[in-house]
């Protein structure tokens, strides 16, 4: 014992009250994948209504909790390797939001296409979980650990429909090239700890100050790879190859929970990446530039590729894959502007929002129209939606015309936000190649609108029934983006404040 | 009614899209249609009486923007609810509640199909027009701006003729182009006022203040107004932009041609006065021939393309980009008369043209086509039609005594005090106006009725009376008292060419703030 006290350090092992108070959500999550883990395997009842139940339950009392903590100053945990703080909790409640919602949709679908009830939801929890724990993050080894746990749950997920070839290629595609970008990540970390000798962010930053006239080459190479691992999980182009085959093959509520709450993720850890290494506060210059620059480039291919190829695209899964492209180069323009504006990141945070807000909303509204075997979901098959089935087609007309940007909805604020600070920032290029890239989009996006509204309705028989969670989930959904869109004031404020607690 | 005393512009803009909404009660199908007619109309003609209410209130000679309400909207950006009503926005407000109720009246039989939204979708469209003419802050003028187009593309897109879909996507995209460039003019302001003054804001009373640099024709304000006019442009529709114009107005049913042409054209030439000219007067002054120019060829050229038309609606359509190209003269003139006139001609094209739709829409709807070479002769079977058709006409080809009499010659009189030499050339425009309109008016109604289908046409309905009757008025009214017009609008377009000429001087400050954020 004694021995082991001098190998511990104490301050490792004691929490003290605010701490573990800072760390309910995250005990609650991962007391509620245990439990729905251990709720999985009874057999004298039907699980799958425990375990639905529970997973939302947890849901919804760490949300809650995370809610509260938006409003608390931050607080280090674990010596310095996470923190807590208005950036992590507003996130938080984003990602738990969203596994919960996932949940309560894909009741239905599971059980129209004969899937397993209980993993599941285990699995949503445990990616949110990763997600958590991802963007409260300070130190590159916790950030690793964190992307894995939720890489992991997501990659079974994609591949849930066991006797799907396209959802078992999807699984491999995005297993394996995901692991490329994670090992990319992990060496760029390695190279990271040589040039600096440390993996917490603030002491890298330490060092980084240390040395005004620039860092080691090791360094630069370092930064570069850890990017380049985000620019990945993101599937900014050139790395998105794999993106429109994974949506595609993965099951509809899985593609809609990957492009909302692993995509958040991803950004808000590089946001938080980026505030912790200084950028855009004229530490190591050079290096900014060539970060500036690259994601330059990376931007506008990445807002001119996806939008191209979505124009092309007769699948709806596979046009808003496309489009979740697009949107990502969007972000990256507000990444890139977040230094020199005044609005800094609460830009991207507000547009990974509201991204996930009409996102989630036309997944599960997707999830709702497809048939069995995630067929019917080629643009002919809506013709005439909105005599068939008015709320629906409704809802879809929401959410679209808030991705294309159209006020009075969400995406119009969201999106004037993102350029707004961009000119600020000085990218008025960037911009304008932006708002170019967006009327392209405008296209696709009426498209479907022409099905649903302007063409006859073709043979289909009596729709299914929409289940009661998943008809709320829309609806919620759609009072949301259309709430945010005429009065944003309250999501702009939110978005600042956990900004500024980085 | 305190509330509404304080809120008479809120009332009057989000009125048609409250109606709306709760006529979204009224049962869908056959058995409701005519309560659901009934209840639409009733709520336009709400609207018609609050506008007067607000035409009561407005000074004339008053405040500069009146009855003015201001709402923190997103303070982090200094974005605000502001509206305010000056003598320009005030005529076309009422223009836009006039003819709403006239639509209406003029969609019972014409639109059988999908009511319910058909009726939402009008009262809604009605509110973003209103909110656009009232916005006093950029933000909220793009909203409205931009969200107008919604609803216009499913009045198209749904109720349209065969080529509906493609009409309705070239309409919103071609929109939607110039709107985007013009939102990034917006950001470029509104930080320009945070790096000049402080604070954020996008009001307008506040951006109106900005010093921009304004040297030469890539100058910062020349690249901005560049931008904003480009939206503007497209909108009213100016040569070489205007080819979205003939497919939407063409497709569209009777009632989205008649607020296309009669309203939704007029946010461009809205859109100059209250944003671009007062905002970059030195950039206005540099492209003021360049513009006038396109309006010239805008003149000349709609004028003959009309006249070759087959369709009686292409016709009116092709109409609406020559009378539009004199609005832009005359505001381009830069002066008091070429401005008024501009205004005035606004009003009388939204009257003139809408009626010619709704004329059109008419016998549309008894014989199902719009070729010239399918009638003849129908003076004859329709004499009431005919009256007001040739009234109408007249009024379009301006005829003294009509209210397109008074707008053009105005604008024809400002103009030649910029350039005589581009007057001489818009006048022609009259000339090949009064050709394409007598000689089309000639074709159809007089000649031998030869057709057959033509010798059983039924003339206007009393409906059709009513739909009819109020423009007719207004087409005398207007040409015979314009100066009762003129009153409540004078002071404004003195302070709108105050703003619009006024020499913007360059501090060195502004043109460091310019150079240093690139």
């Amino acid at each position: 014992m004694e021995t082991a006290n001098h190998l511990i350090r104490p301050e490792f092992l004691s929490l003290g009250a605010d701490q573990i108070h800072a760390l309910m959500p995250y005990f609650v999550a991962f007391a509620g994948c245990l439990v729905t883990l251990l709720l999985s395997v009874i057999r004298s009842v039907n699980p799958k209504w425990p375990v639905l139940l529970g997973t939302v339950a947890t849901c919804v009392a760490a949300s809650v909790l995370s809610i509260e903590q938006i409003r608390e100053p931050s607080l280090s945990l674990f010596n310095g390797m996470m923190v807590s703080d208005s950036f992590s909790a507003f996130f938080n409640t984003v990602f738990l939001a969203t596994a919960g919602m996932t949940a309560l949709a894909s009741f239905r679908y599971l059980d129209r296409e004969r899937l397993q009830h209980t993993e599941y939801y285990v699995l949503l929890l445990f990616s949110a979980l990763g997600m958590m724990l991802m963007t409260s993050a300070l130190d590159l080894i916790v950030v690793f650990i964190a992307l894995e746990i939720m890489s992991l749950a997501v990659y079974v997920l994609v591949g849930f429909r066991r006797a799907d070839r396209r959802s078992n290629e999807a699984a491999m595609k995005y297993f394996i090239l995901g692991s490329a970008a994670s090992a990319v990540f992990l060496y760029g970390s390695a190279l990271l700890y040589g040039a600096t000798g440390s993996l917490n962010l603030r002491e890298i930053l330490a060092v980084l100050q240390s040395h005004p006239e620039g860092m080691s080459p090791i360094f630069t190479l370092g930064s570069w790879l850890v990017l380049l691992g985000f620019l990945f999980k993101v599937a900014s182009v050139p790395f998105h190859m794999w993106m429109p085959d994974v949506y595609e093959g993965a099951p509809v509520p899985v593609t809609g929970f990957m492009t909302t709450g692993l995509k958040a993720a991803a950004f808000a850890t590089l946001v938080r990446l980026f505030l912790a290494l200084g950028f855009g506060k004229a530490v190591a210059s050079t290096l900014q530039q060539h970060v500036h620059d690259i994601l330059w480039v990376v931007a506008v291919l990445t807002m001119l590729v996806g939008n191209v190829v979505a124009l092309t695209q007769t699948n709806l899964k596979r046009m808003l894959a496309y489009s979740s492209i697009a949107h990502t180069g969007y972000l990256l323009v507000g990444l890139l502007a977040g230094g020199g504006s005044d609005q800094g990141f609460s830009a991207v945070v507000m547009y990974l929002t509201v991204y996930a807000i009409m996102n989630l909303g036309a997944f599960v509204v997707l999830s709702v129209l497809a048939e069995q075997g995630d067929t019917g979901l080629n643009l002919h098959d809506l013709s005439g939606l909105a005599r068939r089935r008015p709320w629906i087609a409704f809802a879809l007309a929401v959410f679209l015309f808030s991705m294309a940007g159209i006020p009075p909805t969400a995406g119009f604020a969201a999106k004037y936000l993102v350029f707004y600070s961009a000119i600020q920032a000085g990218e008025i290029w960037l911009v304008v190649l932006g708002v170019l890239c967006s009327a392209i989009s405008v296209y696709y996006y009426l498209r479907v609108m022409v099905y649903m509204y302007m063409k006859e309705p073709v043979g289909s028989a009596a729709p299914s029934r929409v289940s009661f969670w998943a008809a709320s989930v829309v609806a919620a959904m759609v009072v949301l983006t259309l709430q945010v869109g005429i009065l944003p004031a309250r999501l702009v404020h939110a978005a600042k404040k956990a900004v500024t607690s980085l | 009614m305190a509330w509404l005393d304080n809120h008479l512009l809120t009332a009057v803009v989000f009125l048609p899209l409250l109606w709306a909404l709760v006529g979204l009660l009224v049962p869908g199908g056959d058995k409701s249609a005519g309560a659901r007619k009934a209840w639409t109309l009733l709520g336009s003609f709400a609207t018609f009486g609050l506008s007067f209410l607000l035409y009561d209130r407005f000074q004339a000679g008053g405040a500069e923007f009146q009855l003015m309400e201001k709402a923190p909207w997103i303070e982090a950006m200094g974005i605000s609810y502001s509206l305010g009503v000056d003598g320009i926005s005030l005529w076309l407000m009422l223009l836009t509640t006039f003819l709403t109720p006239i639509v209406i009246l003029a969609s019972f039989t014409a639109v059988e199909e999908r009511q319910k939204e058909y009726y939402f979708l009008l009262l809604a469209l009605e509110t973003a027009m209103l909110g656009a003419f009232v916005a006093t802050d950029v933000f909220l003028f793009y909203v409205f701006w931009e969200a107008m187009l919604i609803p216009m593309y499913f009045l198209v897109g749904i109720w349209g003729g065969k080529d509906r879909i493609y009409a309705a996507m070239k309409f919103f995209l071609y929109t939607l182009v110039g709107s985007l460039l013009m939102l990034v003019a917006i950001f470029y302001l509104a930080y320009q006022h945070k790096l000049q003054f402080g604070t954020y804001s996008t009001a307008l009373v506040d951006l109106y203040n900005l010093r921009l640099p304004g040297e030469g024709w890539l100058s910062v304000q020349a690249i901005l107004f560049l931008a904003f006019s480009l939206a503007f442009a497209i909108k009213v529709p100016l040569f070489p932009l205007h080819t979205w114009l003939p497919d939407a107005h063409v497709q569209a049913p009777t009632a989205g041609s008649v607020i296309l042409a009669g309203v939704l054209l007029k946010m461009g030439g809205y859109g100059f006065i209250r944003l671009a000219f007062p905002l970059f007067p030195q950039a206005v002054a540099q492209y003021q021939v360049a513009f006038m120019i396109l309006a010239a060829i805008a003149i000349v050229y709609g004028a003959w393309v009309a006249t070759v038309q087959p369709d009686i609606k292409k016709l009116v359509a092709y109409s609406s980009v020559s009378h539009m190209g004199y609005v832009v003269l005359g505001l381009f003139s830069l002066n008091a008369i070429g401005a008024t006139g501009a205004i005035y001609q606004m009003l009388n094209h939204g009257i003139s043209t809408g009626g010619l739709f709704l004329l059109v829409g008419m016998i549309y709807e008894r014989r199902h086509t719009r070729e010239i070479k399918d009638f003849g002769g129908i003076t004859k079977v329709m004499p009431l039609f005919a009256v007001a058709f040739m009234i109408v006409t007249l009024s379009s080809v301006a005829l003294p005594g009509t209210n397109g009499f008074v707008g053009e010659f105005l604008i024809l009189l400002g103009a030649w005090k910029t350039s005589p030499g581009l007057a001489a050339i818009s006048a022609l425009g009259v000339i090949f106006g009064a050709v394409y309109m007598l000689w089309m008016f000639q074709r159809v109604m007089f000649g031998p009725l030869d057709k057959e289908e033509n010798k059983k046409l039924k003339d206007l309905s009393f409906r059709e009376v009513l739909v009819l009757l109020p423009l007719i008025v207004a087409i005398f009214a207007m040409g015979v008292a314009p100066n009762f017009f003129f009153r409540k609008m004078e002071s404004s377009v003195d302070s709108f060419l105050r703003r619009a000429q006024r020499a913007a001087v360059v501090t060195p400050v502004a043109a460091n703030t310019i150079e240093g954020k690139n």
